[in-house]
């Protein structure tokens, strides 16, 4: 057994060696064979035309002999590829073709493949990362402590809340994001510094000390990969914190952008103790053993013993745990696989038109095949030599796919949807090479088999014959024809439907009105440190003064607000309404709040409806104002006149401070322009009385753009006080444009492969219709020369082809409104099956179809009798 | 073709050539000679399959070949039997020996 292992790797490695000496074998047999008939009598040519018929076909035993030595199986594959090499160069616009086709829905499938790969199939960076869940909704510090000593089913659990943080002291002041923790978040996910170490148990408590930990980026870029950095001093929003730990350079938070990790207790005292202020995504990890739906009914008991115990701000708990990885990739997976099964669909098509191309090719090299069947070959080896040019073609097809998807993944980075922005680069990994190798070797030798096999049944005689028009093959081979063409359209119809619906929902959203003008709109956000900050009046002070430079700038008009929309920022509080009866506690109307300061709603150019904007003179020391939008009068005050309603927040104390409302502002879309509008309270800056609301977004109009705005503003910024960050600097045309990236990037993903799929369909009718017209040449002479019309030849040409396109547009309708309604998550306003489109994209397809039938039919017009009949 | 020599039966052209080679080492020609000869000229091997014959077991290992030069001094490729190839030749003479008589009992008897 060794022995004939090791002598097969010989002759395999020694081949052209062996080959020879073969050939030297068998000829210096045939030497011997004549001389000794030339002894016995024969002339020289006799003997050795006798030795020769007595010895048989030389490159049968050949064969044989390789046979016999084993070395057949891998010698044939690369004497096969060698031989199909070889064939491919000879025919470039051929080989060009099937590569080109093949490369395009490889590498299309690979690109997507890989961001599935990297989004929905890769692991999270976290050992045992199936043992870790996230929670819904978010919790107070004190209730995520409250569960952790009440469960016993996780190992360990931490809470995490980005919050902006001043960073000075290095140049410009930076605004960081700082995550506010508590000390078991790294031990829930895992992870361990790079350098020093974690914030711990006794140092995660009220007066703690003031402990940074940085990400790598932060430590890279912001101090300068300094290895001996622990120790060393920052400071962070006013406070001096010491460097404790480095975090390493592939660890980031689940969901969270950090820069910066401080303890909740020692960088926010204020709110850490807060069991109102719910704004901590938390983190379990199970014990082993423990199931999610036992963590989940534990957590369950927690949540009603605390609904009990607080009815005031914890009424009606009901937190979820979700696995980690579904939490993460919940949003974008309907939308990948969408995109994946879309770009199945165009790696469908490319795989028709390249079987119906190696068709054609099959009939080019009919008689060649023939005569080789003819001369010995076997049929098993002409299938099997085709197959190796077939899946040769595949393979080459997926290399170049290879690059087509990187170049790809690239373009999807840079649309940057929100599926995406956790990722840099989306690396080809070992599993996406398996994947492109697979797909190839599948493309090759399946769609490969089909027309090989189609093409080995025949005739010897009959191929042999010039005239080849009604074989039996070629009637098989038009059916499988028909079929493959009839599948494409019906195929591009399902992805041109597809496209169609996103297309036109997309339009639909970007002509969604906001309720304001983005134009020419700067926005830039400050954050006031509560170090310096932390009255009430210096803020108003410092916000006067700054939209007073601001405004002193030539052609800029200037105001403020807390969050902008779209920003998906904003402050949500529970109102009463005077004279109404108070609503039980916790289910009093929620309503968004807005501080604004200047010309806000004359900036945003957002209409008054009713009664007026604030005054200058609606200020500290004046009766509290407020404007509240459309939504708010149709929720709360409905059919009554809300000027002069007075409303305010819940508090505790009590009595009230009533705010009355002086005007009524259209809506805006905050959460998105496809989301409903929630209601909305503005208030003016001055009479704002929550000191924690330090922060404020710049909103600057011009005429024009003017260059060097956003240096100006930053230096009246900096005149004033040189430690406050300006971050966030875009223009809400940018913000728009963000808003609807998403959407975007579906669109434009399905848009591409649907136009690939009409051109490959277009391509492939076109290639049929070309080859039918070739082989009827004669027929068409015949009847030109009957005296047919030029409408007639077109009818009889496209009649064929307009046929098959019809029938695959009518299969590819009834697919649509099938299988659209999988899209139903994509979409915003336009119903899965809308008609409109349906009927667009099916008179496209058909006008695509049609011109593809057109063109060699206009050929057809041009032949000429004579030359026609003279093919013959 | 002579009308009085015979074709092989299947099976039999492996027993044959090793049994030759059990002798000398010989190339392909002088085997296919040899065979003829030794069997008054009863047994013909087709070239066509001696060939594949030799190098089928050649790579069972019952046989090796070198390059030598033959006695027309041209370059030849040399068979010869190795030791395992010796075995292997008693195990099919026995075979064969045991097939033949049972064969010619019937025959005889029946």
């Amino acid at each position: 057994m060794l022995h004939d292992l090791l002598f097969r790797l010989q002759t395999l490695f020694r081949r052209p060696t062996a080959e020879s000496e073969l050939d030297d074998e068998l000829r210096f047999h045939l030497e011997r064979q004549i001389a000794k008939y030339v002894r016995s009598g024969m002339s020289e040519q006799e003997a050795t035309r006798r030795a020769r018929l007595e010895f048989g076909g030389i490159d049968q035993v050949k064969d044989e002999c390789r046979d016999a030595r084993g070395i057949s199986f891998v010698e044939t594959l690369l004497q096969d590829a060698r031989y199909a090499a070889r064939t491919l160069l000879r025919s470039p616009a051929f080989t060009a073709c099937a590569v080109l086709t093949l490369a395009l829905g490889i590498g299309a499938n690979t690109a997507i493949f890989s961001v599935v790969n990297s989004v929905l199939l890769n692991p999270l960076p976290y050992p045992d990362p199936r043992a870790l869940l996230a929670a819904r909704p978010n919790d107070s510090r004190p209730d995520l402590k409250d569960i952790q000593h009440q469960t016993r089913s996780f190992a360990s659990s931490g809470g995490v809340n980005v919050e902006p943080m001043d960073f000075t002291g290095n140049g410009e002041p930076m605004r960081v994001h700082a995550a506010y923790v508590d000390a078991g978040l790294l031990q829930t996910l895992g992870v361990q510094p790079m350098l020093g170490r974690w914030i711990s148990d006794d140092e995660d408590v009220k007066g703690g000390p003031r402990n940074v930990v940085v990400s790598y980026p932060f430590w890279r870029d912001v101090l300068g990969s300094d290895m001996h950095v622990l120790g060393k001093v920052i400071r962070l929003s006013g406070n001096s914190y010491t460097v404790i730990g480095v975090m390493p350079s592939d660890f980031s938070l689940p969901k969270e952008l950090a820069d910066v990790f401080v303890s909740m207790w020692v960088a926010y005292p204020g709110e850490a103790p807060d069991r109102d202020v719910h704004s901590m995504h938390t983190y379990w990890r199970l014990k082993p053993g423990v199931t999610l739906a036992q963590a989940q009914a534990e957590i369950a008991q927690v949540d009603r013993r605390l609904s009990e115990q607080f009815p005031d701000t914890e009424k009606g708990r009901e937190t979820l745990l979700i696995p980690l990885h579904d939490w993460l990739v919940g949003n974008v997976r309907p939308a990948l696989l969408i995109l994946f099964g879309a770009v199945g669909l165009v790696l469908l098509i490319a795989c028709a038109n390249f079987a119906m191309l190696l068709m054609a090719r099959a009939v080019a090299r009919q008689r060649e095949l023939m005569i080789r069947a003819s001369l010995g070959a076997r049929n098993s080896r002409l299938i099997r030599q085709r197959l190796t040019e077939s899946t040769l073609l595949a393979l080459v097809g997926g290399a170049v796919g290879l690059l087509v998807a990187k170049l790809g993944t690239m373009f999807l980075l840079a649309l940057k949807p929100a599926a995406l922005h956790r990722f840099h680069a989306i690396p080809i990994d070992a599993r996406v090479f398996t994947f492109v190798f697979a797909i190839s070797l599948l493309t090759g030798l399946l769609f490969g088999l089909l027309p090989a096999w189609s093409a080995s049944r025949g005739d010897i005689a009959e191929a042999l014959r010039e005239n080849q028009r009604t074989t039996s093959i070629e009637v098989s081979r038009s059916l499988l024809r028909s079929v493959l063409i009839t599948a494409e359209v019906a195929l591009a119809l399902l992805l041109l439907a597809g496209a169609g619906l996103l297309i036109k929902d997309f339009l639909r959203l970007r002509s969604v009105n906001p309720g304001f003008n983005p134009a020419n709109v700067m926005t830039m956000y400050l954050q006031l440190p509560a170090t310096r900050y932390s009255q009430f009046q210096l803020q108003t002070n410092f916000r006067r003064e700054l939209l007073a430079r601001i405004n002193a700038l030539p052609g800029v008009e200037a105001a403020m607000i807390t969050d902008i929309p779209l920003s998906g920022n904003f402050v949500d509080h529970r109102v009463v309404i005077d004279g109404r009866p108070t609503p039980a506690v916790g289910t009093e109307p929620e309503v968004q709040v807005l501080s604004v300061m200047g010309d806000y709603f004359r900036v945003m150019q957002i209409p008054i409806r009713a009664g007026r904007d604030f005054l200058p003179t609606d200020r500290e020391g004046q009766p509290l104002v407020a404007v509240v939008n459309e939504a708010f009068v149709r929720q709360h005050l409905p059919g009554q006149n809300p000027i002069g309603s007075r409303l305010d927040w819940i508090r505790t104390p009590e009595p009230h401070q009533w705010m009355t409302i002086v005007g009524v502002a259209a809506d805006v879309k905050y959460s998105g322009l496809n989301q409903p509008v929630d209601p909305a309270v503005y208030s003016p800056f001055s009479q704002n009385d929550e000191a924690w609301r330090r922060w404020m977004t710049l909103v600057i109009k011009t005429r024009a753009p003017i260059a060097g705005l956003v240096e100006d503003v930053k230096k009246q910024v900096w005149n004033m006080d040189s430690q406050i960050p300006v971050s966030g600097i875009q223009s809400m045309d940018d913000l728009m444009a963000v808003s609807v990236a998403q959407q975007r990037f579906n669109m434009l993903l399905l848009g591409i492969f649907a136009a690939l799929a009409v051109a490959l369909a277009g391509v492939g009718i076109y290639g049929m219709m070309a080859y039918r017209v070739n082989q009827r040449t004669h027929e068409i002479g015949v009847y030109i020369a009957l005296g047919a019309q030029h409408r007639d030849v077109l009818r009889l040409v496209m009649k064929d082809g307009a046929k098959l396109a019809l029938l695959g547009i009518a299969f590819g309708l009834a697919g649509a409104i099938a299988l659209t309604r999988v899209m139903v998550s994509l979409l915003f306003e336009v119903k899965p099956t809308d008609p409109p489109t349906l009927i667009g994209v099916a008179l496209l397809l058909a006008a695509v179809a049609l011109l593809a039938c057109y063109i060699p039919a206009r050929r057809a017009l041009s032949i000429h009798p004579m030359t026609a009949l003279r093919c013959e | 073709m002579p009308s009085r020599s015979i074709d092989l039966p299947q099976g039999t052209l492996d027993l044959l050539i090793l049994r030759t080679l059990s002798l000398e080492p010989l190339h392909g020609w002088a085997v296919s000679e040899r065979i003829q000869q030794i069997s008054s000229d009863v047994l013909r091997v087709q070239q066509g399959s001696l060939y594949p014959a030799l190098h089928r077991l050649e790579r069972r290992g019952w046989i090796k070949a070198r390059w030598g030069t033959s006695e027309n001094n041209r370059k030849a490729k040399f068979y010869e039997l190795t030791k395992s190839g010796r075995r292997q030749l008693e195990i099919e003479r026995d075979a064969w020996e045991k097939l033949t008589a049972a064969v010619s009992q019937i025959l005889e008897t029946a």
